[in-house]
């Protein structure tokens, strides 16, 4: 979601098999550079390789390159990775989230084969996605400063997640300024 | 997002006589939603009508809102024609009622009739998400909520229909504003239900393809039902 | 129908695995081992298609040993199932995969800390302070929501391991009639009687 000169980004922490859950301690994002975050949803051993690979792509860049990946080029590799298993995909959808060199904020929501989509306002993925576009529709204006945007992410993973009973137990919001990340957990229902 | 699927699709007497692949439902969609207030109770539906999968429009206005005679509100989305037999039969019902008993039924009494309507046809339901609005005996609104065989209950706010999943979670947001300390009800005046609906709606329009067009919101109150209408995106 | 489970404690990690071979409707064997040494102090219980868990278990094993020959060094836990998960993730996009579903159990003489990593076959894991495999998952997950915590003692933590045992014994519709149970601490791996 993003803000005026920041992005938000969160995830719930459940991990499950089907209705049983097996972990309250499984967020679904990591951080690609300072100002950049790549969340995950879909099938977990998907989103752990690919978060095991894009951070060794990730470093090979920053060592190569000696600068960091911009949100718009980390996009596009993780489009280019997905789409390398043009046929047999990994099954997630990937979120890139983060703030460019000039501190513009960049959004960009993908299918399972890398097809991407780049937002001026949000991106929703995961089982609970109807409910979050649909709250993220009502609740999210534009310009909104850090703590505005902390309070409209938070509130419309809450309300969406209440509604999906697969998703849930816990939340965790990294609000990303030009000066820092803002990292909060959320305590939510735990059923 | 609809995938109930009803029980008993493989026969019926219009597939054994033809024996091609007739399928007795079409899914007209639509979003209806309702709030409950202290003596109010706002309830709203767009008015478009589309096709299957949702790509055609029938028509841009039609109502899938009824005032029932006795003054409540039924909001129908999903299988039109199924809506439309469903008011006909709730109507005909209401009207024995009052030649029965000299008097109007009551919207809880009629919220138990219209649930075994429903159950009456458990194994070739109604393909009809409804959602039934009015005052209660003692003057409070109330909103009923029902799946296609009637389960039912009453709620404070209550999505159905196509855009259900995306409004459902905004008005819990808004007027039963759960927290992980339990629900913090405010109370809400009728204007500020207004303004959550028109918003829900408008929401729900810029991401559901089957939602647009007018949205229409039924006012009931103990003065009678008022009806307004708003545009809603056309796209 | 096979149970294995495990729990974190003070400092150490307590297993435990069924202990019965069973082909179709027939006990073949009731004294089976169904875990694996990867090195001093971590432990690797199986479960799954037969076949498949002693063969990926023991590849697993022979590469951490190997890594430790290589380099000079004990794997910690987390490197081990880091590299366990990966294989079974590759794996899981080959033409056979392995059906095999895993508990990592370990202590690291580095952090001083007990850990625990519940592997399923499709490669996803989880650290946890109490993991469990199968149908015994449904019967003690809420077991441990209710009375584990990280700072068992070994005595309290036989005692939640009897009520485990217990509960499979008394309510799962399958008769495991024993069941091998193992802790990991400092001193490396023993197999306890409870």
């Amino acid at each position: 979601m993003s803000g005026k000169n920041c992005v938000a980004i969160a995830s719930d922490k459940r991990f499950g098999v089907k209705y049983l859950t097996i972990s309250m301690e499984f967020p679904k994002m990591f951080q690609a550079t300072d100002k950049t975050f790549i969340g995950i949803s879909g099938l977990a051993t998907d989103v752990q390789t690919l978060m095991e690979r894009f951070r060794f792509k990730i470093n090979m860049y920053r060592m190569n390159e000696e600068r960091d990946f911009e949100p718009i080029t980390l996009a596009n590799m993780v489009s280019s990775t997905l789409y390398e298993r043009r046929f047999s995909p990994y099954f997630v959808e990937p979120i890139v989230a983060g703030l460019d060199k000039n501190n513009n904020p960049y959004i960009n929501g993908m299918d399972l084969i890398g097809c991407s989509t780049t937002a001026c306002d949000f991106a929703a993925t995961g089982t609970p996605e109807d409910q979050l576009y649909g709250t993220c529709e009502a609740l999210w204006e534009p310009n909104l400063e850090p703590e505005e945007l902390f309070e409209t992410i938070s509130q419309t993973i809450m309300s969406a997640t209440n509604r999906d009973c697969v998703s849930g137990w816990g939340a965790v919001v990294h609000v990303i300024t030009p000066e820092r990340v803002i990292t909060r957990t959320l305590k939510t229902r735990m059923d | 997002m609809d995938s109930f699927l009803p029980v008993q699709v493989s026969w019926t007497p219009q597939t054994a006589a033809s024996g091609s692949d007739f399928y007795p439902y079409t899914n007209n969609a639509g979003t209806v939603a309702g709030i409950s207030g202290g003596d109010f109770c706002v309830m709203a539906a767009d008015t478009r009508q589309s096709f299957g999968v949702g790509y055609l429009i029938n028509t841009r206005y039609q109502p899938k809102m009824f005032k029932l005679s006795n003054g409540s509100v039924l909001g129908t989305s999903g299988f039109y024609a199924d809506g439309l037999t469903l008011i006909k039969r709730i109507n005909q019902r209401l009207e024995w009622y009052k030649h029965a008993h000299d008097k109007e039924m009551s919207t809880p009494a009629l919220a138990q009739l219209l649930s075994i309507t429903l159950y009456s046809k458990r194994f070739f339901p109604y393909y009809a998400r409804v959602l039934l609005g009015g005052l209660d005996l003692e003057g409070h609104g109330v909103v009923y909520g029902y799946d296609s065989i009637g389960s039912y209950e009453p709620c404070l706010a209550r999505a159905t229909g196509s855009g259900g999943s995306l409004i459902q979670p905004f008005l819990d947001n808004q007027i039963y504003r759960k927290t992980p300390l339990g629900i913090l009800q405010a109370p809400h005046t009728l204007d500020q239900v207004k303004a959550v609906m028109r918003d829900s709606f408008t929401s729900a329009t810029e991401r559901d393809i089957q939602t647009g067009d007018y949205l229409e919101l039924f006012i009931i109150t103990a003065q009678g039902v008022d009806v307004e209408k708003y545009d809603l995106r056309k796209d | 129908m096979e149970c294995i489970f495990g729990f974190t404690g003070k400092d150490f990690v307590m297993t435990a695995t069924d202990s019965t071979v069973a082909q179709s409707i027939l006990i073949v064997k009731s004294t089976e081992d169904k875990s694996r040494a990867l090195s001093k102090r971590i432990l690797l219980l199986f479960a799954g298609e037969s076949g498949d868990t002693v063969q990926f278990a023991e590849f697993i094993q022979r590469n951490v040993r190997l890594y430790e020959i290589r380099n000079g060094v004990e794997l910690s836990t987390k490197s081990a199932a880091t590299f366990t998960r990966r294989e079974l993730a590759d794996n899981l996009r080959s033409r056979k995969q392995y059906s095999v579903n895993l508990i990592l159990a370990g202590y690291d003489l580095t952090t001083e800390l007990p850990s625990l990593y519940q592997l399923d076959y499709l490669g996803s894991s989880v650290s946890a302070p109490f993991a469990a495999h199968g149908y015994a998952a449904h019967f003690l997950f809420s077991i441990f929501d209710r009375y584990h915590r990280p700072d068992l003692s070994l005595e309290e933590a036989k005692a939640l391991m009897k009520m485990c045992v217990g509960e499979l014994q008394r309510r799962f519709l399958v008769n495991l009639s024993h069941f091998t149970v193992k802790v990991v601490d400092k001193d490396g791996i023993r197999e306890i009687a409870i």
